[in-house]
C-alpha cells in the first residue's frame, strides 16, 4: 500500500463512473498504485442511473457489482469520494496534485442501517432522479452505492431535522461539523475520466421542456424504468401518472445541432430502441413514434434496430422534431416534416421524450487542470505530459467503448509512469 | 432516377449567396420552424434538397421558392449553418436569370462582372439622346431658375408637346416596356409550369375579371398590408424599411402616372398643363414625400443588411446589394436634383439630374432580372397560390 504521499508510479484517475473505476482496475492490476477520485458521493457515475445496458439489456448492477468487488479487493487502489482536483503541479512523472474532499457529514462508522432516513423530516429533490421525487436530507445516495454509506445534504436539513438525525443514529456516525480538507497527492500521469452530463433540454426554447410534465429526457425515462426509480419502475406520465398511449421519441434533441452540441451524441438512437422496449413491455399496445434525422446504429446493433423497427405500433418519421405544442389534456403535440413524403407531420402524444446528447463535464466548467479540450469540451489525449483521457471525457460514446477506451488510458498511464 | 445535376445552376447559386446549401443534411428543422410555409408540403427543406441535386427545373416552377420572405427564422434554427433563407434567395436570383429574356441582358444583370455595361448602357443612351436633342449646353441661371430641368432635352415651338417630355418618354417607355414585356413573359412561362405541376383542372381558365377580383386583389392587399413579413421573428425589423419603400415606390408610380397623364394625353388638349409643378401642388406634395419614404425605407433595409452580414454571417451578394444602391441612387440624386435647382446651381444641378435619368432607366430596364423582379414573381406566386386553392382549379 503507498503512503499518502504516492509514490512516482502512481496514477490519478479522476472520475469514478464507469471509465475510471475500469482504468483504475486495470492500472491497479498491472501493479501500479492509483487514486482514484469521484466528485460524487459514491463509485458507478451515469451507468448507475441506467435501468439497463444496451444491447444485452441487462441491469448496470451487473457491470457494476463486480468492478465495485474488484476495487474493494486491490490494496492498490485508494477511492476519494466527494473529492474533486483543484490543482495540478509539476510535470509528466511527478505531479503534485491538490485535491479537495468535501463534508460528507456521515463518518466510516456508518453502517447504512437506514434509521437516520426514518428518522428524518426534512425532504430535498431527488437529483439521483432528475428532480422527479424527493428524498431525505440524509440519504444513502443509491441503491447499490459504492461505498455503502449515508450522506446529508446539509442545506436542506433543519435543526430539529439535525436533533432528529443525531438521535436516531445509534453508531455516533453523524458529524455536522467536518469541514472540506484539502491534500496533496505525488503522480506519474493523471487519466481523466470526468463522464458527461446530459444537455441541458431547456436550452432548446422550441422543445420546450419544463413547461409541461409530458415532456421529458431519456435520462428521466431510464429512473423511470428502473425498480429502483422514483416510479418503481413503471413508465407514466409525470404529474398526473397518466398509463401511456402513445410515446413520441425525440432524436437528436440538441444534438448535431451548431446551436447546442454540435456532434453526434453516439449514444441516443439507441438508447431510444431499447427504451422503446421498457415502454412495449408495460404497454403491449401503446402507439410508438420515432422523429429521427438519421438511425446510427452501427456494426452489431443493427440487429437491435431491425428487431424494434419490426414492431407494427411503431412509427418511424425522418424529420426533427422543432416544434412541440402543449395541450390541454396534459398531452403534446409534436410537429414535424416527414421528409420523405415531404409532408407536414402533427402527431398527438401522452408523453414525448426528448433524446438529449451528451454534454462532456469539462464543456461546463473549467478543467482544474491544463488540459487541451476541443470547442465541445472533449479532452484531447497528451501523451507527452501524460494527461490521458479516457470514456466520454473523450468523446460521446456507449459503455463498451469508454472501457475500450480505459483500458487504453490505463496501458498510456502505466507507460509514462516507468519512463 | 437518374438526376443530371446542372452544374451552372449550382454555380451561380453560390455566387447568389446559397453556397451553403451543402451543409444541409435534410433534418427539416426549418420546413417546421418557418412561419410562412403552410401545413400539406412545407418549404424549404424540399428545395434544399432539390438545389442540392441541382434540380434547376423544379425549383424554378416552385411557387414556394417565391413565397418565401427571407424572413431568416429558419436560418436561425438551423443546426448546420446551411442557410436555407440564403439559399432560397440564390434561387430566386437564379430564377429571374433564368426567365429573363432578352437573355445575354438578364445574364449582363445577374453580376457584378456586367456593372460597368449596366451603367454605361443607360448612361450612353442619355447622353446620346442628349446629343440628340441639341440642347447639349448648361443652362443660364435665369433659365435655370425659371425651367429648371424642363429644358434638359431643349425646347421647340411645338408647345402641344414638349420636347423634354418627348425625350424622357423616348428613354423611359421602351426601358420600362421591355422590363413588362420579359416579366409577363417569364411569368406566363412560370405559371404554366407550376399549374401543370400542380395538377390544376386543365378546364378552368378564370377570366380576366375573375383573375383580377379572386386572385390578384387580396394577393395585394396581402402585400401592401406585409401580413406574411409579419409573421417573421428574426428579421422582422425589415418590415418597418420595406414598408415605407413600396409606399414610396406606390406614391411614386401615382405621381409619374399623373405626370405622364398630365403631359402627353391632357397637355395636348390643355397645353398651359405642360410646365414643372408647384411646390405646393397636391401631386408634388406626394412625390417629396415618398422621397423621404423612400430614403428612409432604403436606409433601414441598407442597416438591416449590414447587419445580418455581421452578425449572421450572411454573404454580401451582388444580388442584394445592386438593389440597395439603385433604389438609394435614385432617391438621391432625385431629391439632390431639387435641392440644387433651389440652390440655383444650374450645372452640378444638370450633372445629377443626368444621373437621375440613368437611375431611373437602370431601375425600369433592370427590373426582371434583378431582386427587383420580385415585384412580378412574387406577387404572381401570391396570386397562383390563391388560384391553386380555388375550388375551379381543383374541381376537375
Amino acid at each position: 500500500m503507498t503512503d499518502e504521499q504516492g509514490t512516482s508510479g502512481a496514477v490519478l484517475v479522476v472520475g469514478g463512473g464507469i471509465s475510471g473505476l475500469t482504468a483504475a482496475l486495470e492500472t491497479a492490476e498491472v501493479g501500479n498504485d492509483v487514486f482514484l477520485v469521484e466528485k460524487g458521493p459514491s463509485f458507478g457515475g451515469r451507468v448507475a442511473q441506467l435501468n439497463q445496458y444496451f444491447p444485452k439489456l441487462c441491469p448496470p448492477s451487473c457491470g457494476l457489482e463486480i468492478n465495485f468487488r474488484r476495487v474493494k479487493d486491490n490494496r492498490k487502489i485508494r477511492t476519494y469520494t466527494m473529492t474533486t482536483v483543484k490543482a495540478v503541479k509539476g510535470g509528466p512523472g511527478n505531479y503534485e496534485v491538490t485535491l479537495e474532499t468535501e463534508p460528507r457529514y456521515v463518518n466510516s462508522n456508518c453502517t447504512a442501517c437506514g434509521d437516520c432516513t426514518a428518522a428524518c423530516p426534512d425532504e430535498t429533490a431527488n437529483d439521483f432522479n432528475f428532480g422527479m421525487n424527493n428524498s431525505k436530507a440524509i440519504y444513502l445516495p443509491h441503491e447499490m452505492a459504492f461505498p455503502q454509506r449515508y450522506v446529508i445534504k446539509k442545506s436542506a436539513l433543519s435543526p430539529a431535522g439535525a436533533d432528529a438525525i443525531k438521535a436516531a443514529c445509534k453508531y455516533d456516525a453523524i458529524d455536522l461539523d467536518m469541514q472540506p480538507e484539502m491534500f496533496t497527492i505525488n503522480v506519474a500521469s493523471i487519466i481523466w475520466a470526468t463522464g458527461w452530463v446530459p444537455y441541458e433540454p431547456t436550452k432548446m426554447e422550441n422543445l420546450k421542456f419544463g413547461q409541461s410534465k409530458s415532456i421529458v429526457t431519456n435520462m428521466m425515462i431510464e429512473r423511470m424504468a428502473a425498480p429502483s426509480g422514483p416510479t418503481g419502475g413503471k413508465i407514466v406520465r409525470p404529474g398526473d401518472n397518466k398509463a401511456i398511449d402513445s410515446i413520441a421519441f425525440v432524436q437528436c434533441a440538441g444534438s448535431r445541432d451548431e446551436n447546442h452540441l454540435e456532434y453526434c451524441s453516439h449514444i441516443c438512437c439507441m438508447a431510444t430502441f431499447k427504451q422503446m422496449s421498457y415502454v412495449r413491455e408495460q404497454y403491449p399496445n401503446a402507439k410508438i413514434y420515432v422523429f429521427y434525422i438519421d438511425l446510427r446504429t452501427p456494426g452489431k446493433y443493427e440487429k437491435f434496430r431491425e428487431v424494434r423497427m419490426a414492431d407494427a405500433n411503431a412509427s418511424f418519421i425522418k424529420g426533427k422534431v422543432a416544434d412541440i405544442i402543449l395541450e390541454a389534456d396534459g398531452g403534446v403535440t409534436v410537429v414535424a416534416e416527414n421528409a420523405l413524403t415531404a409532408e407536414k407531420i402533427t402527431q398527438k402524444v401522452d408523453m414525448a421524450v426528448l433524446a438529449t446528447g451528451m454534454q462532456p463535464s469539462l464543456g461546463l466548467q473549467d478543467a482544474p487542470a491544463e488540459l487541451n479540450l476541443d470547442a465541445s469540451g472533449f479532452i484531447i489525449s497528451d501523451f507527452d505530459k501524460a494527461m490521458i483521457s479516457a470514456g466520454c471525457a473523450k468523446k460521446a460514446a456507449d459503455v463498451v467503448t469508454c472501457t475500450q477506451s480505459s483500458t487504453a488510458a490505463a496501458l498510456k498511464a502505466i507507460q509514462v509512469s516507468r519512463r | 432516377m437518374n438526376v443530371q445535376p446542372d452544374l451552372d445552376f449550382i454555380r451561380s447559386l453560390k455566387e447568389a449567396g446559397g453556397d451553403t446549401l451543402k451543409k444541409c443534411y435534410q433534418c427539416a428543422t426549418c420546413s417546421v420552424i418557418c412561419p410562412l410555409s403552410k401545413d400539406g408540403k412545407p418549404f424549404p427543406r424540399k428545395e434544399m434538397i432539390w438545389a442540392q441535386w441541382g434540380m434547376r427545373d423544379k425549383l424554378v416552377t416552385d411557387p414556394d421558392v417565391f413565397l418565401c420572405h427571407h424572413c431568416g427564422d429558419c436560418t436561425t434554427h438551423c443546426p448546420r449553418g446551411a442557410k436555407p433563407g440564403d439559399v432560397l434567395s440564390s434561387i430566386r436570383a437564379y430564377a429571374y436569370t433564368f426567365y429573363g429574356w432578352p437573355k445575354p441582358l438578364a445574364k449582363l444583370a445577374s453580376s457584378a462582372k456586367g456593372l460597368p455595361i449596366l451603367i454605361g448602357l443607360p448612361v450612353v443612351v442619355i447622353f446620346i439622346m442628349w446629343l440628340l436633342s441639341g440642347a447639349m449646353r448648361f443652362p443660364t441661371s435665369e433659365e435655370f431658375s425659371q425651367y429648371g430641368y424642363q429644358r434638359f432635352f431643349g425646347t421647340w415651338d411645338f408647345y402641344w408637346y414638349a420636347k423634354n417630355i418627348f425625350f424622357i418618354v423616348l428613354i423611359m417607355v421602351p426601358s420600362l416596356g421591355l422590363a413588362l414585356f420579359s416579366s409577363f413573359k417569364g411569368i406566363s412561362t412560370m405559371w404554366k409550369t407550376m399549374s401543370e405541376d400542380a395538377g390544376l383542372n386543365k378546364e378552368y381558365r378564370p377570366s380576366v375579371g375573375q383573375f383580377l377580383k379572386d386572385y390578384l386583389w387580396p394577393s395585394l392587399i396581402e402585400i401592401v398590408k406585409h401580413s406574411r413579413f409579419r409573421e417573421c421573428t428574426t428579421n422582422t425589423d425589415r418590415v418597418q424599411g420595406h414598408l415605407p419603400l413600396m409606399l414610396a415606390f406606390i406614391g411614386l408610380a401615382i405621381v409619374t402616372t399623373w405626370s405622364l397623364l398630365k403631359n402627353d394625353v391632357l397637355g395636348l388638349i390643355w397645353p398651359s398643363l405642360h410646365g414643372p409643378m408647384a411646390i405646393t401642388d397636391p401631386f408634388k406634395i406626394l412625390a417629396n414625400i415618398s422621397a423621404i419614404a423612400l430614403l428612409f425605407g432604403v436606409g433601414v433595409l441598407w442597416a438591416n443588411r449590414k447587419k445580418a452580414e455581421a452578425e449572421m454571417n450572411t454573404q454580401a451578394t451582388f444580388y442584394d446589394w445592386f438593389l440597395i444602391w439603385e433604389i438609394t441612387a435614385v432617391g438621391v440624386t432625385g431629391v439632390a436634383a431639387q435641392l440644387l435647382r433651389w440652390a440655383e446651381m444650374p450645372v452640378t444641378g444638370y450633372i445629377v439630374y443626368f444621373l437621375h435619368l440613368v437611375s431611373v432607366m437602370m431601375l425600369f430596364l433592370y427590373l426582371p432580372y434583378t431582386k427587383f423582379a420580385h415585384l412580378m414573381y412574387r406577387t404572381s406566386a401570391y396570386a397562383f397560390e390563391k388560384y391553386r386553392q380555388s375550388v375551379y382549379a381543383t374541381n376537375s
